[in-house]
Protein backbone atom coordinates (compact mmCIF):
# COMPACT_ATOMS: atom_id res chain seq x y z
CA UNK A 1 0.00 0.00 0.00
CA UNK A 2 2.78 2.01 1.17
CA UNK A 3 4.25 1.41 -2.03
CA UNK A 4 1.50 2.42 -4.28
CA UNK A 5 1.05 5.43 -2.61
CA UNK A 6 4.86 6.38 -2.83
CA UNK A 7 4.94 5.79 -6.49
CA UNK A 8 1.23 7.42 -7.27
CA UNK A 9 3.34 10.53 -5.49
CA UNK A 10 6.34 10.21 -7.41
CA UNK A 11 3.79 10.48 -10.51
CA UNK A 12 1.88 13.33 -9.66
CA UNK A 13 4.62 15.20 -8.85
CA UNK A 14 6.31 14.98 -12.05
CA UNK A 15 4.40 18.21 -13.40
CA UNK A 16 5.65 19.87 -10.80
CA UNK A 17 8.97 19.35 -11.38
CA UNK A 18 8.36 19.90 -14.98
CA UNK A 19 7.24 23.20 -14.10
CA UNK A 20 10.14 24.13 -12.15
CA UNK A 21 11.81 25.66 -15.12
CA UNK A 22 13.62 28.43 -15.13
CA UNK A 23 12.11 32.06 -15.76
CA UNK A 24 13.81 35.55 -16.76
CA UNK A 25 12.53 38.84 -15.99
CA UNK A 26 13.12 42.31 -17.89
CA UNK A 27 15.97 44.25 -15.68
CA UNK A 28 15.56 46.94 -17.79
CA UNK A 29 14.99 48.09 -21.39
CA UNK A 30 15.50 51.02 -24.14
CA UNK A 31 13.34 50.88 -26.92
CA UNK A 32 13.53 53.65 -29.77
CA UNK A 33 11.72 54.02 -32.72
CA UNK A 34 12.54 55.78 -35.62
CA UNK A 35 10.68 58.17 -37.98
CA UNK A 36 12.17 59.73 -41.25
CA UNK A 37 10.60 63.17 -42.36
CA UNK A 38 12.15 65.48 -45.01
CA UNK A 39 13.24 67.54 -42.47
CA UNK A 40 12.71 65.87 -39.48
CA UNK A 41 14.34 63.05 -37.77
CA UNK A 42 12.70 61.54 -35.01
CA UNK A 43 13.48 59.24 -32.55
CA UNK A 44 11.09 58.10 -29.30
CA UNK A 45 12.12 56.24 -26.33
CA UNK A 46 10.73 54.09 -23.88
CA UNK A 47 12.25 52.77 -20.87
CA UNK A 48 8.99 51.75 -19.49
CA UNK A 49 8.88 48.09 -20.74
CA UNK A 50 8.24 45.12 -18.68
CA UNK A 51 8.74 41.23 -19.75
CA UNK A 52 9.22 38.00 -18.64
CA UNK A 53 10.73 34.34 -20.22
CA UNK A 54 9.30 31.43 -18.95
CA UNK A 55 11.47 28.10 -20.12
CA UNK A 56 9.83 24.59 -20.17
CA UNK A 57 10.73 21.98 -22.06
CA UNK A 58 13.56 23.58 -23.82
CA UNK A 59 11.73 26.36 -24.79
CA UNK A 60 11.35 29.70 -23.36
CA UNK A 61 8.61 31.97 -24.07
CA UNK A 62 8.90 35.72 -23.83
CA UNK A 63 6.59 38.54 -23.59
CA UNK A 64 7.53 42.05 -23.53
CA UNK A 65 5.19 45.01 -23.22
CA UNK A 66 5.56 48.45 -23.08
CA UNK A 67 2.46 51.17 -23.21
CA UNK A 68 1.94 53.07 -26.20
CA UNK A 69 2.00 56.42 -24.24
CA UNK A 70 5.78 55.89 -23.01
CA UNK A 71 7.43 56.59 -25.94
CA UNK A 72 9.24 60.17 -25.12
CA UNK A 73 10.32 62.05 -28.45
CA UNK A 74 11.22 65.17 -26.09
CA UNK A 75 8.52 66.82 -28.05
CA UNK A 76 5.05 66.50 -26.40
CA UNK A 77 3.27 67.19 -29.50
CA UNK A 78 4.83 64.83 -31.48
CA UNK A 79 4.43 62.06 -28.94
CA UNK A 80 0.46 62.94 -28.77
CA UNK A 81 -0.19 62.62 -32.77
CA UNK A 82 2.16 59.26 -32.42
CA UNK A 83 -0.34 58.40 -29.90
CA UNK A 84 -3.02 59.25 -32.38
CA UNK A 85 -1.92 57.77 -35.29
CA UNK A 86 -1.00 54.41 -33.49
CA UNK A 87 -4.62 54.60 -31.96
CA UNK A 88 -2.08 54.17 -28.42
CA UNK A 89 -5.66 55.32 -26.71
CA UNK A 90 -7.53 53.02 -27.91
CA UNK A 91 -4.88 49.77 -27.69
CA UNK A 92 -2.67 51.32 -25.57
CA UNK A 93 -0.05 48.30 -25.03
CA UNK A 94 2.52 46.78 -27.50
CA UNK A 95 3.38 43.02 -26.76
CA UNK A 96 5.96 41.19 -28.07
CA UNK A 97 6.12 37.70 -28.04
CA UNK A 98 8.73 35.35 -28.99
CA UNK A 99 9.87 31.24 -28.20
CA UNK A 100 13.69 30.88 -28.65
CA UNK A 101 15.24 27.22 -27.87
CA UNK A 102 17.16 27.18 -24.33
CA UNK A 103 20.01 26.12 -26.84
CA UNK A 104 19.40 29.23 -28.24
CA UNK A 105 21.13 31.03 -25.28
CA UNK A 106 24.57 30.00 -25.96
CA UNK A 107 24.61 31.44 -29.46
CA UNK A 108 25.89 35.29 -29.90
CA UNK A 109 23.49 36.16 -32.53
CA UNK A 110 20.06 34.89 -32.19
CA UNK A 111 16.92 34.81 -35.00
CA UNK A 112 13.84 35.50 -33.71
CA UNK A 113 10.25 35.26 -34.76
CA UNK A 114 8.26 38.39 -33.05
CA UNK A 115 4.98 38.62 -32.86
CA UNK A 116 3.86 42.00 -32.61
CA UNK A 117 0.74 44.01 -31.56
CA UNK A 118 0.24 47.19 -32.11
CA UNK A 119 -2.23 49.52 -32.83
CA UNK A 120 -4.90 47.09 -33.32
CA UNK A 121 -3.09 44.66 -35.36
CA UNK A 122 -0.69 41.84 -35.38
CA UNK A 123 2.31 41.31 -37.58
CA UNK A 124 4.92 38.47 -37.67
CA UNK A 125 8.93 39.18 -38.17
CA UNK A 126 10.29 36.15 -39.13
CA UNK A 127 14.06 36.23 -38.19
CA UNK A 128 15.27 39.09 -37.12
CA UNK A 129 18.51 39.04 -35.98
CA UNK A 130 19.89 39.84 -31.95
CA UNK A 131 23.17 39.96 -30.63
CA UNK A 132 23.49 38.46 -27.65
CA UNK A 133 25.81 39.14 -25.03
CA UNK A 134 26.27 37.82 -21.66
CA UNK A 135 27.18 40.36 -18.42
CA UNK A 136 27.20 37.95 -15.45
CA UNK A 137 24.36 36.35 -14.19
CA UNK A 138 22.36 39.02 -16.49
CA UNK A 139 21.62 38.66 -20.82
CA UNK A 140 21.88 41.75 -22.86
CA UNK A 141 20.23 41.29 -26.04
CA UNK A 142 20.28 44.37 -28.63
CA UNK A 143 18.96 44.20 -32.43
CA UNK A 144 16.73 46.31 -34.65
CA UNK A 145 12.91 45.17 -35.38
CA UNK A 146 12.15 46.39 -39.08
CA UNK A 147 8.73 47.71 -38.64
CA UNK A 148 7.18 49.09 -41.12
CA UNK A 149 3.88 51.82 -40.40
CA UNK A 150 1.35 49.74 -43.18
CA UNK A 151 2.23 46.19 -40.72
CA UNK A 152 0.03 47.64 -38.73
CA UNK A 153 -2.23 49.37 -40.86
CA UNK A 154 -1.06 53.01 -39.51
CA UNK A 155 -1.70 55.87 -42.23
CA UNK A 156 1.98 57.47 -42.21
CA UNK A 157 1.32 61.00 -40.40
CA UNK A 158 2.10 63.85 -42.54
CA UNK A 159 3.80 67.02 -42.08
CA UNK A 160 3.76 70.04 -44.88
CA UNK A 161 1.84 67.86 -46.90
CA UNK A 162 4.50 64.96 -46.98
CA UNK A 163 4.49 61.65 -44.92
CA UNK A 164 6.80 60.25 -43.05
CA UNK A 165 8.45 56.90 -44.60
CA UNK A 166 6.86 53.87 -43.84
CA UNK A 167 9.77 52.01 -42.31
CA UNK A 168 10.12 52.65 -38.47
CA UNK A 169 12.59 50.39 -37.22
CA UNK A 170 12.58 50.04 -33.42
CA UNK A 171 16.04 49.59 -31.63
CA UNK A 172 15.91 47.28 -28.98
CA UNK A 173 18.34 47.13 -26.14
CA UNK A 174 17.21 44.75 -23.11
CA UNK A 175 18.96 43.24 -20.39
CA UNK A 176 17.21 40.15 -18.55
CA UNK A 177 17.72 38.84 -15.68
CA UNK A 178 17.11 34.99 -14.23
CA UNK A 179 14.50 34.46 -11.96
CA UNK B 1 4.28 103.59 -41.70
CA UNK B 2 7.24 106.84 -41.84
CA UNK B 3 8.57 107.99 -44.71
CA UNK B 4 12.11 106.03 -44.21
CA UNK B 5 10.03 102.64 -43.38
CA UNK B 6 10.86 101.09 -46.70
CA UNK B 7 14.81 101.08 -45.68
CA UNK B 8 13.71 100.23 -42.33
CA UNK B 9 11.65 96.99 -43.12
CA UNK B 10 14.43 96.08 -45.52
CA UNK B 11 16.92 96.32 -43.01
CA UNK B 12 14.42 94.49 -40.70
CA UNK B 13 13.79 91.86 -42.92
CA UNK B 14 17.18 91.15 -43.51
CA UNK B 15 17.63 90.94 -39.75
CA UNK B 16 14.45 88.31 -40.07
CA UNK B 17 16.66 86.17 -42.04
CA UNK B 18 19.65 86.44 -40.43
CA UNK B 19 17.45 85.50 -36.86
CA UNK B 20 15.83 82.77 -39.04
CA UNK B 21 19.38 81.35 -40.19
CA UNK B 22 20.63 81.53 -37.24
CA UNK B 23 17.74 79.25 -35.34
CA UNK B 24 18.19 76.94 -38.63
CA UNK B 25 21.97 76.74 -37.96
CA UNK B 26 22.32 77.01 -34.61
CA UNK B 27 21.65 72.94 -33.35
CA UNK B 28 24.31 72.16 -35.76
CA UNK B 29 26.81 74.69 -34.50
CA UNK B 30 25.71 73.02 -31.18
CA UNK B 31 25.85 69.88 -32.78
CA UNK B 32 29.79 70.02 -33.25
CA UNK B 33 30.53 70.97 -30.12
CA UNK B 34 29.29 68.68 -27.70
CA UNK B 35 32.83 66.63 -26.90
CA UNK B 36 31.72 63.55 -29.51
CA UNK B 37 32.77 62.47 -32.31
CA UNK B 38 30.74 60.73 -35.01
CA UNK B 39 30.97 57.17 -37.16
CA UNK B 40 28.92 57.05 -40.11
CA UNK B 41 28.70 54.67 -42.86
CA UNK B 42 26.89 53.12 -45.55
CA UNK B 43 26.72 49.46 -45.90
CA UNK B 44 25.87 48.04 -49.55
CA UNK B 45 25.79 44.39 -51.02
CA UNK B 46 27.64 43.11 -53.43
CA UNK B 47 25.27 44.61 -56.29
CA UNK B 48 25.55 48.44 -55.34
CA UNK B 49 22.54 48.50 -53.29
CA UNK B 50 22.21 49.79 -49.99
CA UNK B 51 21.15 46.74 -47.25
CA UNK B 52 18.72 48.15 -44.74
CA UNK B 53 18.31 47.11 -40.92
CA UNK B 54 21.72 45.46 -40.78
CA UNK B 55 23.11 45.13 -36.75
CA UNK B 56 25.87 47.65 -36.40
CA UNK B 57 27.71 47.52 -32.96
CA UNK B 58 30.34 49.77 -31.99
CA UNK B 59 32.46 48.40 -29.14
CA UNK B 60 34.73 50.68 -26.95
CA UNK B 61 37.89 49.08 -26.51
CA UNK B 62 38.90 51.30 -23.96
CA UNK B 63 35.76 50.71 -21.62
CA UNK B 64 33.93 47.45 -23.24
CA UNK B 65 30.45 49.40 -23.84
CA UNK B 66 28.64 48.13 -26.22
CA UNK B 67 26.42 50.28 -28.71
CA UNK B 68 24.25 48.76 -31.15
CA UNK B 69 23.06 50.40 -33.67
CA UNK B 70 21.27 49.29 -37.39
CA UNK B 71 21.11 50.67 -41.29
CA UNK B 72 18.24 52.67 -41.77
CA UNK B 73 16.40 51.93 -45.38
CA UNK B 74 19.32 53.83 -47.52
CA UNK B 75 21.64 51.27 -45.83
CA UNK B 76 23.77 54.47 -43.51
CA UNK B 77 24.09 54.13 -40.04
CA UNK B 78 25.56 56.96 -37.52
CA UNK B 79 26.97 56.76 -34.36
CA UNK B 80 27.68 59.77 -31.66
CA UNK B 81 30.43 58.89 -29.90
CA UNK B 82 33.11 59.64 -26.88
CA UNK B 83 36.29 59.65 -27.85
CA UNK B 84 38.33 56.45 -28.40
CA UNK B 85 39.05 53.12 -29.79
CA UNK B 86 36.39 51.04 -31.13
CA UNK B 87 35.93 47.70 -32.87
CA UNK B 88 33.25 47.25 -35.26
CA UNK B 89 31.08 44.38 -36.06
CA UNK B 90 28.77 44.37 -39.16
CA UNK B 91 26.09 42.07 -39.45
CA UNK B 92 23.32 40.95 -41.50
CA UNK B 93 21.42 37.89 -42.08
CA UNK B 94 22.12 36.58 -46.07
CA UNK B 95 25.83 38.19 -45.57
CA UNK B 96 29.11 37.36 -44.12
CA UNK B 97 29.71 39.35 -40.71
CA UNK B 98 32.37 41.95 -41.00
CA UNK B 99 34.52 42.72 -38.14
CA UNK B 100 36.33 46.16 -38.27
CA UNK B 101 39.16 45.65 -35.66
CA UNK B 102 39.98 49.21 -34.87
CA UNK B 103 38.45 52.60 -35.73
CA UNK B 104 39.75 55.99 -33.73
CA UNK B 105 37.19 58.12 -32.98
CA UNK B 106 38.70 62.00 -32.28
CA UNK B 107 36.38 65.23 -30.90
CA UNK B 108 34.71 66.87 -33.60
CA UNK B 109 35.34 64.66 -36.34
CA UNK B 110 33.43 62.25 -38.11
CA UNK B 111 34.92 58.63 -39.24
CA UNK B 112 32.95 57.47 -42.53
CA UNK B 113 33.15 53.29 -42.61
CA UNK B 114 31.92 52.04 -45.52
CA UNK B 115 31.49 48.79 -46.10
CA UNK B 116 30.06 46.43 -49.43
CA UNK B 117 29.16 43.18 -47.36
CA UNK B 118 29.22 39.87 -49.23
CA UNK B 119 26.62 36.86 -49.87
CA UNK B 120 26.46 34.19 -47.48
CA UNK B 121 25.41 31.52 -49.12
CA UNK B 122 25.23 29.14 -45.79
CA UNK B 123 22.31 31.61 -44.66
CA UNK B 124 21.08 32.83 -47.68
CA UNK B 125 18.37 30.15 -48.39
CA UNK B 126 17.10 31.02 -45.07
CA UNK B 127 16.86 34.55 -44.26
CA UNK B 128 15.68 38.34 -44.36
CA UNK B 129 12.23 36.95 -44.78
CA UNK B 130 10.01 40.26 -44.91
CA UNK B 131 7.68 40.80 -42.35
CA UNK B 132 4.36 38.38 -42.73
CA UNK B 133 0.96 38.94 -41.15
CA UNK B 134 -0.62 36.10 -39.32
CA UNK B 135 -2.85 35.76 -36.46
CA UNK B 136 -1.21 32.88 -35.02
CA UNK B 137 0.83 33.85 -31.91
CA UNK B 138 4.59 31.68 -32.36
CA UNK B 139 4.51 30.56 -28.77
CA UNK B 140 1.38 28.19 -27.92
CA UNK B 141 2.53 27.40 -24.87
CA UNK B 142 -0.12 27.38 -22.09
CA UNK B 143 2.75 28.39 -19.65
CA UNK B 144 3.68 31.24 -21.89
CA UNK B 145 3.36 34.89 -19.74
CA UNK B 146 0.67 37.07 -19.82
CA UNK B 147 0.24 40.19 -18.91
CA UNK B 148 -1.03 39.95 -15.67
CA UNK B 149 2.42 38.32 -14.96
CA UNK B 150 3.80 41.46 -15.97
CA UNK B 151 1.62 43.18 -13.13
CA UNK B 152 -0.64 44.80 -16.05
CA UNK B 153 -3.96 44.68 -15.20
CA UNK B 154 -6.86 44.23 -17.24
CA UNK B 155 -8.03 47.91 -16.84
CA UNK B 156 -4.89 48.93 -17.62
CA UNK B 157 -4.56 47.07 -21.13
CA UNK B 158 -8.11 48.10 -21.82
CA UNK B 159 -8.14 51.32 -24.15
CA UNK B 160 -10.55 54.20 -24.34
CA UNK B 161 -12.75 54.97 -27.36
CA UNK B 162 -13.63 58.63 -25.99
CA UNK B 163 -9.64 58.90 -25.14
CA UNK B 164 -9.02 58.04 -28.58
CA UNK B 165 -11.85 60.29 -30.59
CA UNK B 166 -10.40 63.16 -28.44
CA UNK B 167 -6.90 62.87 -29.93
CA UNK B 168 -8.47 62.25 -33.38
CA UNK B 169 -10.54 65.62 -32.63
CA UNK B 170 -7.19 67.11 -31.43
CA UNK B 171 -5.10 66.36 -34.63
CA UNK B 172 -7.73 67.22 -36.54
CA UNK B 173 -7.81 70.26 -35.21
CA UNK B 174 -3.97 70.90 -35.16
CA UNK B 175 -3.73 69.79 -39.09
CA UNK B 176 -5.91 72.28 -39.99
CA UNK B 177 -4.42 75.19 -37.44
CA UNK B 178 -1.13 74.37 -39.31
CA UNK B 179 -2.41 74.76 -43.11
CA UNK B 180 -4.28 77.85 -42.12
CA UNK B 181 -0.81 78.86 -40.73
CA UNK B 182 1.23 77.78 -43.64
CA UNK B 183 -1.13 79.64 -45.78
CA UNK B 184 -1.21 83.18 -44.16
CA UNK B 185 2.44 83.24 -44.95
CA UNK B 186 1.60 84.45 -48.76
CA UNK B 187 -0.25 87.43 -48.24
CA UNK B 188 1.59 88.16 -44.56
CA UNK B 189 4.76 88.64 -46.80
CA UNK B 190 2.87 89.81 -49.47
CA UNK B 191 1.94 92.59 -46.91
CA UNK B 192 5.03 93.54 -45.66
CA UNK B 193 6.71 93.70 -49.42
CA UNK B 194 3.63 96.49 -50.34
CA UNK B 195 4.12 98.02 -47.58
CA UNK B 196 6.65 99.71 -49.02
CA UNK B 197 4.53 101.46 -52.14
CA UNK B 198 1.79 102.41 -48.86
CA UNK B 199 3.60 104.10 -46.56
CA UNK B 200 6.70 105.79 -47.79
CA UNK B 201 7.10 109.18 -49.36
CA UNK B 202 5.88 108.45 -52.93
CA UNK B 203 2.95 106.11 -52.19
CA UNK B 204 -0.56 105.92 -53.97
CA UNK B 205 -4.12 105.37 -52.67
CA UNK B 206 -3.72 101.94 -54.64
CA UNK B 207 -0.83 100.91 -53.31
CA UNK B 208 -2.13 101.96 -49.29
CA UNK B 209 -5.60 99.81 -50.69
CA UNK B 210 -3.60 96.79 -52.09
CA UNK B 211 -1.72 96.58 -48.42
CA UNK B 212 -4.95 97.03 -46.53
CA UNK B 213 -6.64 94.29 -48.33
CA UNK B 214 -3.86 92.52 -47.84
CA UNK B 215 -3.33 93.17 -44.86
CA UNK B 216 -7.13 92.53 -43.49
CA UNK B 217 -6.56 88.86 -45.40
CA UNK B 218 -3.39 87.84 -43.65
CA UNK B 219 -5.79 88.77 -40.11
CA UNK B 220 -8.38 86.94 -41.50
CA UNK B 221 -7.05 83.64 -42.05
CA UNK B 222 -4.71 84.07 -38.87
CA UNK B 223 -7.43 84.61 -36.52
CA UNK B 224 -8.96 81.72 -38.06
CA UNK B 225 -5.76 79.41 -37.43
CA UNK B 226 -5.37 80.44 -34.31
CA UNK B 227 -8.85 79.52 -33.43
CA UNK B 228 -8.14 76.04 -34.13
CA UNK B 229 -5.31 76.08 -32.13
CA UNK B 230 -6.88 77.46 -29.30
CA UNK B 231 -10.17 75.57 -29.50
CA UNK B 232 -8.11 71.97 -30.12
CA UNK B 233 -9.40 69.69 -27.40
CA UNK B 234 -6.21 69.67 -24.56
CA UNK B 235 -5.20 65.73 -23.18
CA UNK B 236 -5.04 66.05 -19.49
CA UNK B 237 -2.17 64.95 -18.23
CA UNK B 238 0.13 66.03 -20.51
CA UNK B 239 2.77 68.60 -20.16
CA UNK B 240 4.44 70.54 -23.08
CA UNK B 241 7.93 69.67 -24.09
CA UNK B 242 9.92 70.00 -27.12
CA UNK B 243 9.80 72.69 -29.81
CA UNK B 244 5.82 73.02 -29.17
CA UNK B 245 6.77 75.50 -26.03
CA UNK B 246 8.49 78.37 -28.14
CA UNK B 247 5.99 77.87 -30.55
CA UNK B 248 3.21 78.58 -28.00
CA UNK B 249 5.68 81.64 -26.17
CA UNK B 250 6.12 83.16 -29.95
CA UNK B 251 1.99 83.29 -29.90
CA UNK B 252 2.05 85.85 -26.87
CA UNK B 253 4.12 88.37 -29.47
CA UNK B 254 2.60 87.29 -32.68
CA UNK B 255 -0.95 87.38 -31.37
CA UNK B 256 -1.15 90.76 -29.68
CA UNK B 257 0.84 92.08 -32.75
CA UNK B 258 -1.60 90.76 -35.23
CA UNK B 259 -4.05 92.64 -33.07
CA UNK B 260 -2.34 96.20 -33.03
CA UNK B 261 -1.30 95.82 -35.97
CA UNK B 262 -4.41 96.36 -37.87
CA UNK B 263 -5.46 98.92 -35.36
CA UNK B 264 -2.20 100.71 -35.87
CA UNK B 265 -2.21 100.48 -40.13
CA UNK B 266 -5.98 101.93 -39.76
CA UNK B 267 -4.79 104.85 -38.11
CA UNK B 268 -1.79 105.30 -40.20
CA UNK B 269 -4.24 104.74 -43.07
CA UNK B 270 -6.35 107.53 -42.09
CA UNK B 271 -3.29 109.88 -41.65
CA UNK B 272 -1.80 109.06 -45.25
CA UNK B 273 -5.52 109.70 -46.33
CA UNK B 274 -5.13 113.43 -45.17
CA UNK B 275 -2.28 113.77 -46.61
CA UNK B 276 -0.16 114.03 -43.65
CA UNK B 277 3.28 112.79 -42.63
CA UNK B 278 2.37 109.27 -40.40
CA UNK B 279 3.25 110.37 -36.83
CA UNK B 280 2.61 109.75 -33.37
CA UNK B 281 1.02 105.75 -32.11
CA UNK B 282 0.59 105.14 -35.62
CA UNK B 283 4.07 105.26 -36.41
CA UNK B 284 4.87 102.24 -34.53
CA UNK B 285 2.89 100.14 -37.15
CA UNK B 286 5.86 99.33 -39.03
CA UNK B 287 7.80 98.16 -36.45
CA UNK B 288 5.12 96.06 -34.67
CA UNK B 289 4.09 94.68 -37.78
CA UNK B 290 7.76 93.58 -38.37
CA UNK B 291 8.17 92.20 -34.91
CA UNK B 292 4.80 89.97 -35.63
CA UNK B 293 6.04 88.88 -38.68
CA UNK B 294 9.93 87.77 -37.23
CA UNK B 295 7.69 86.39 -34.31
CA UNK B 296 5.17 84.36 -36.98
CA UNK B 297 7.87 83.39 -38.87
CA UNK B 298 9.68 81.45 -35.88
CA UNK B 299 6.86 80.22 -34.82
CA UNK B 300 6.25 78.11 -38.09
CA UNK B 301 10.58 77.72 -38.02
CA UNK B 302 10.33 76.46 -34.45
CA UNK B 303 7.98 73.46 -35.74
CA UNK B 304 9.04 72.89 -38.79
CA UNK B 305 12.46 71.83 -38.11
CA UNK B 306 14.00 70.18 -35.37
CA UNK B 307 16.07 71.28 -32.78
Amino acid sequence: MLGKLLIGFWVLSLPALAGADSQWVLEQSTLTYHVSHRLHQSEGVSLAARGKGVCHDGQCDFLIAVPVKSFDSGDSNRDLHMLQVTRGAQFPIVTVRTRVPESASASATIYLDLEIQFAGQTALYKQVPFQRVAQGSETRITGTIPAKLSDFKIDPPSFLTVPVKNEMPVRVDMTWHPM
Amino acid sequence: MPANTADNWRACVGGLGVVCLFATLAPSLVAQTDGTGALTGTLIDPSGAPVAFAMVTATSADTGQVRPGATGTDGTYKFSLPPGNYTMRLECRGYKTVEIPSATINENETVVLDRKLEADAQTNSNTATPPQKQTTAPSNNPTAPSLQDLGITPAQAKGSAEAQALLDRRTHMLKVHQRLGLITIAPFAATLITSAAAGGRQTSTTGRDLHAALGVTTAGLYFTSAYFAIRAPKIPGTQTRGPIRLHKILAWIHGPGMVLTPILGEIAFAQKSRGEKVHGIASLHGPVAIATGAAFGLAVVSVSFKF
